[in-house]
This record gives structure tokens, C-alpha cells and sequence, in this order.
């Protein structure tokens, strides 16, 4: 379970996410949806602390995984990371061969057991539903995939370490829409085994997807709810007026 | 004048200069082949040089250049690639990173004769080394460092941030990101960076002057404690100051052109090194 408690976070001077409170179920998607700047992303890579690789960010308030205060000073941010993994908006792949992108995150982890690792990668593919598409190249470059491939590959990248969260930020917004719904339909089946998040500009993607929505403008979490009733109808005039597009 | 003749004309000058820069280079390289062709065999290569170096080959000096070459590598490329890493991944970009840049920007536009000077009272007089194959390394390897730093700190630099995210999104943490994907990524760079370096070690004569270079000496070096020759002072010694200057004319020759050659290889293979590994690590 994810929670967050009066989450206040800076950057500098500028209060990008404003007393922030919310809770996610295991085994969930929950969208975040809001115009452009309104502290998303943001609040996304408080989860997995990659706010922390930004210089000069002041954060006040709880973020909780499983009841733990992930923030604490006990925590470690690398094994953190690895129970919590992320995928970027664009495509990010290592330059190296479809193999060792999968491998990579068992690799710096100090596993290895090759048998294991060969095993986790395909497993790991086949999960993302990219198995079938790779099986004869896994030495090959993973430049010499599509963007869509290339995604999925990031996703299959992240799901070798067995998170049992993932994160999301835009996943499918520099892809056509073929690709667009293989990632969505692979949000749906990865729903079973993780806690998923995802950030998204499309609302019929938000809506497809997951359970429940946030709705953030200007670092303020308006509403948050279940993704049916948000979608039909709001509590908050404002979600009504953003998702009937007349903000935007 | 209308503006297209204005440009016609701009541009006839533009091509004129560098045609004309591109023919003095010609005429620069043709004339060292022209004159050093003719001595250059098997027997000038792998030779000593004899009769007052008037006659025989330049062996012994293409050996000490190859000695020094490697011995400034081995000293200055760990510091060197270890500081732009430094610089690079880990320094916030503070006053030290600015005094570390400055100060490195400095070191390399010092005169090389400075250097060779420092090298003297520093690896020769104080440390003991005596003139030598270790104290010229060290000092040609003071000369290349930030040349060194800089290549690295750019190749570094060029690798895009989205690897590293990705990589400590992973749990790998900030060595393990610098060493499985950055490093391996700015590889290509840093190897030509390398050898540019390589080249401009071969081509040095004023560090080498007072630390290692010898006038004439006809066997090989038999540990890093002795002096050699080297292919640019050997040409400067037999250009101004060798017993007969003119009978030695064409010795001069075929070591300037042994040198352009050594120096010329080494930015090929550069250039050959980048595009391998660069195919081989292609982004997007
Ligand atoms: N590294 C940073 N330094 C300073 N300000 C930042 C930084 N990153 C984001 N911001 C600011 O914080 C606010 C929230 O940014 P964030 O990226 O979280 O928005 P977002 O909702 O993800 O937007 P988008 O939909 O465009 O991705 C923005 O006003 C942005 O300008
Ligand atoms: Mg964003």
C-alpha cells in the first residue's frame, strides 16, 4: 500500500506539490491526470526517491510504502528502488543487446547465477509481451527495436527485479497508438501481480485503465476517486471542467 | 550590388581561403615525403644511426619515442580519465568544479618548454631520476592530462542523462552507473582522446629537452632509469647541430616524415576506434 501524508515539496522557492494526502491499494492502477506543470512527475518520483537527484528540493510530510516512512533515515535508497520500479516517458534503453537490458538490474544486484538470470530475463519479456518479438535477436542491440518494442523492454528492464510497485510517467506518450494499447493492454495484465501508477495526458487511457484517478492542478491534488465515478461524475466542478476539456 | 552577387562573392572568398589553407598542407606534407622518401627503407627504420649521424638509421629514437609515448599513457591516463570522471559525475557543479576546470584549462595552455623545465627541477633534480625515461614520461604526462580531463570530462558529458536515471531507477547505485553504462557508453570518445594525446606526445621536444632526450645514443634503454633518444629531438639535433648538417640533410627528412607518419597512423586509428565502438554502442 502506498500513502501519503501532508506531502509538501519544493523546489527552491516554487511549492510544486501543496499538502499532498492520498492512499493506494496493492494490486491497483491509479492514474494521475492534471495539465502540464501541475506536479505529476513530481509526485510520482517521490515514490521511488528519484526527487533526490534533484539539487536544491525541500520535501515536509509522510510517504509511506507498507506503513514505512520510506524517507526515513534507515531506508535504503537503492533497495528501495528495486522494490519500486519506474518507467520513463520516453523510451531509455542501455546501449547494449536486449539480453543485458533485461539482466542489467539482476546484474547490479550482485546475482549471478546464469541459469537464474537467463531465466528471469524471459520471464521478464514474456511479461511485457515482448518474448515473442525478441526471442531469436536477444543479442542484438536494443536500439534495432521500435519505440513501442523499446518501451516494453524498459517495462520487461524493470519487472526483472521483481518490484512489486511500478511507476509510470507517460509510458506511452511518444508511441503510436498500435503500441499505445499493447502497453495499455499490458498495464491491464500486470495489474494482477503489481501495484501500478501511472501519469497520463489521455484521458481515455486513464479512464481504460485503471481503478482509480487523481486529478492535480497547480501541485494541488483536487480529487482523487474511483476512475467511473471521476469520469462520469466528478465531486469537484473543477475535474468536471478539465475532463469536458474546457481547461487543458 | 545586389545581395546575391554580395554573397557570390562572400562566398568565393571563403572558398579561396580554405582551399588555400588545404593547399599548404599539401605542399607541407608533399614536401616532407618528397624530400624524406628517399631514405626511408628497412634498414633506416631498424638501424643506428653511424658516422656522425650522417649515414645509418634512426632505431633507437623511434624506440624512445614508443618508451615515452607508452610511459606518459600509463602515468597520465588513469589520473586523467578518474578526474573527468570526477568532475563529471560526481562534483556538484561548485567552486571546486570551476577551480578544478580552470585550473586544468591553465595547466594546458602553459608553454611546453615550462613544462619541460618544471620537469627538470621536479622528476629530474628532486625526485632523483636523474635524466630519464620515467622523468620525461612524468613530464609529458603533466603536459597531456588536461587534454586528458577534458576529453573525458566532454565524452562524459555527451552520454545522456536518461541512461542514469534509468540505471539508478534500477537499484544500481552511483558507481555501478558510472562504470556498466557511462563509462561504456563515452568509451569511443575517450580512446580518441587518448590517442590525440598519443600524438601529441610523439611530437613533443621541448619537455623532453632537459629530462630525457639524449644527443646521440646508439643502444637501447635497459630500464626506465635510462636516457634515449626520441624522434623530435633527434630531428632538431641532426636539423642544427649534428657534425656534418648537411651531409645529414636526408636523415633529417625521413625523421620528420617517420614522425608525420607515427602521428598520422595514430589520428587514423583514432578515428577508425570511434567509428567501431561507435557503431557498436549507437544510440538512436
Ligand atoms: N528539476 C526541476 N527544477 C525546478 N522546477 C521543476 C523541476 N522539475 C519540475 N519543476 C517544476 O515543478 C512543477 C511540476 O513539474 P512536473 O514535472 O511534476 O509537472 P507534470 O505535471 O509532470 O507536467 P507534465 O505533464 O508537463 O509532465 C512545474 O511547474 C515545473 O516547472
Ligand atoms: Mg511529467
Amino acid at each position: 500500500m502506498l500513502e501519503t501524508k501532508n506531502i509538501n515539496f519544493y523546489y527552491g522557492n516554487f511549492h510544486a506539490l501543496k499538502n499532498i494526502s492520498m492512499k493506494m491499494e496493492i494490486n491497483t492502477v491509479t492514474a494521475f491526470i492534471g495539465p502540464s506543470g501541475c506536479g505529476k512527475s513530481t509526485f510520482l518520483r517521490l515514490f521511488n526517491r528519484m526527487n533526490d537527484l534533484i539539487d536544491d528540493t525541500h520535501l515536509t510530510g509522510e510517504c509511506l510504502i507498507d506503513e514505512q516512512n520510506i524517507y526515513h533515515k534507515s531506508v535504503q535508497v537503492d533497495e528501495l528502488r528495486k522494490k519500486v520500479g519506474m518507467v520513463f516517458q520516453k523510451p531509455n534503453p542501455f546501449p547494449k543487446s536486449i539480453f543485458e537490458n533485461v539482466a542489467y538490474g539482476l546484474r547490479v544486484n550482485d546475482i549471478r547465477n546464469k541459469s537464474f538470470i537467463a531465466q528471469r530475463v524471459e520471464e521478464s519479456l514474456k511479461a511485457a509481451a515482448l518474448w515473442d518479438e525478441v526471442k531469436d535477436k536477444l543479442k542484438k542491440s536494443a536500439f534495432e527495436l521500435s519505440g513501442g518494442q523499446q518501451q516494453r523492454l524498459c517495462i520487461a528492464r524493470a519487472l526483472a527485479i521483481s518490484p512489486s510497485i511500478l511507476l509510470m510517467d507517460e509510458p506511452a506518450s511518444a508511441l503510436d497508438p498500435i503500441s499505445t494499447s499493447k502497453i495499455e493492454e499490458l498495464i491491464y495484465s500486470l495489474k494482477k501481480d503489481y501495484t501500478i501508477v501511472i501519469v497520463t495526458h489521455n484521458m481515455q487511457q486513464a479512464a481504460r485503465v485503471s481503478d482509480k484517478t487523481g486529478f492535480f492542478m497547480l501541485g494541488e491534488l483536487i480529487e482523487f476517486n474511483d476512475t467511473k465515478k471521476m469520469f462520469l461524475n466528478p465531486d469537484k466542478e473543477q475535474t468536471q471542467n478539465y475532463i469536458t476539456g474546457r481547461f487543458g | 550590388m545586389d545581395k546575391k552577387t554580395k554573397q557570390k562573392i562572400a562566398f568565393i572568398i571563403f572558398r579561396t581561403l580554405s582551399l588555400c589553407v588545404v593547399g599548404i598542407l599539401v605542399w607541407i606534407l608533399g614536401f616532407i615525403i618528397y624530400n624524406g622518401i628517399e631514405v626511408i627503407g628497412w634498414e633506416f627504420l631498424t638501424t643506428a644511426p653511424s658516422e656522425g649521424m650522417t649515414a645509418g638509421g634512426i632505431f633507437p629514437a623511434i624506440v624512445g619515442t614508443l618508451c615515452l609515448v607508452v610511459g606518459s599513457i600509463v602515468i597520465a591516463f588513469p589520473v586523467g580519465i578518474m578526474s573527468g570522471i570526477y568532475i563529471s559525475e560526481y562534483a556538484k557543479n561548485g567552486w571546486i568544479v570551476k577551480f578544478i576546470r580552470v585550473m586544468t584549462n591553465n595547466l594546458g595552455s602553459i608553454p611546453s618548454i615550462v613544462f619541460g623545465l618544471f620537469g627538470m627541477a621536479l622528476f629530474v633534480n628532486m625526485f632523483g631520476f636523474g635524466d630519464s625515461i620515467i622523468a620525461g614520461s612524468f613530464t609529458l604526462g603533466l603536459l597531456i592530462l588536461p587534454l586528458i580531463i577534458r576529453t573525458t570530462e566532454e565524452a562524459l558529458k555527451a552520454v545522456p542523462d536518461a541512461y542514469r536515471v534509468g540505471s539508478l531507477a534500477l537499484g544500481a547505485s552511483k558507481l555501478q552507473t558510472v562504470t556498466r553504462v557511462v563509462l561504456p557508453t563515452a568509451f569511443p570518445n575517450i580512446v580518441t582522446g587518448m590517442i590525440l594525446s598519443i600524438g601529441r606526445v610523439s611530437g613533443e621536444t621541448a619537455p623532453i629537452l632537459f629530462t630525457v632526450a639524449a644527443y646521440f645514443l646508439p643502444k637501447l634503454p635497459s630500464s626506465i632509469f635510462d636516457q634515449v633518444m626520441a624522434l623530435p629531438y633527434h630531428l632538431y639535433v641532426i636539423a642544427t647541430s649534428g657534425t656534418d648538417i648537411e651531409a645529414s640533410r636526408p636523415i633529417a627528412y625521413g625523421t620528420a616524415l617517420t614522425l608525420v607518419a607515427i602521428v598520422f597512423l595514430m589520428n587514423l586509428l583514432a578515428t577508425t576506434l570511434r567509428h567501431y565502438f561507435g557503431k557498436k554502442v549507437k544510440s538512436h
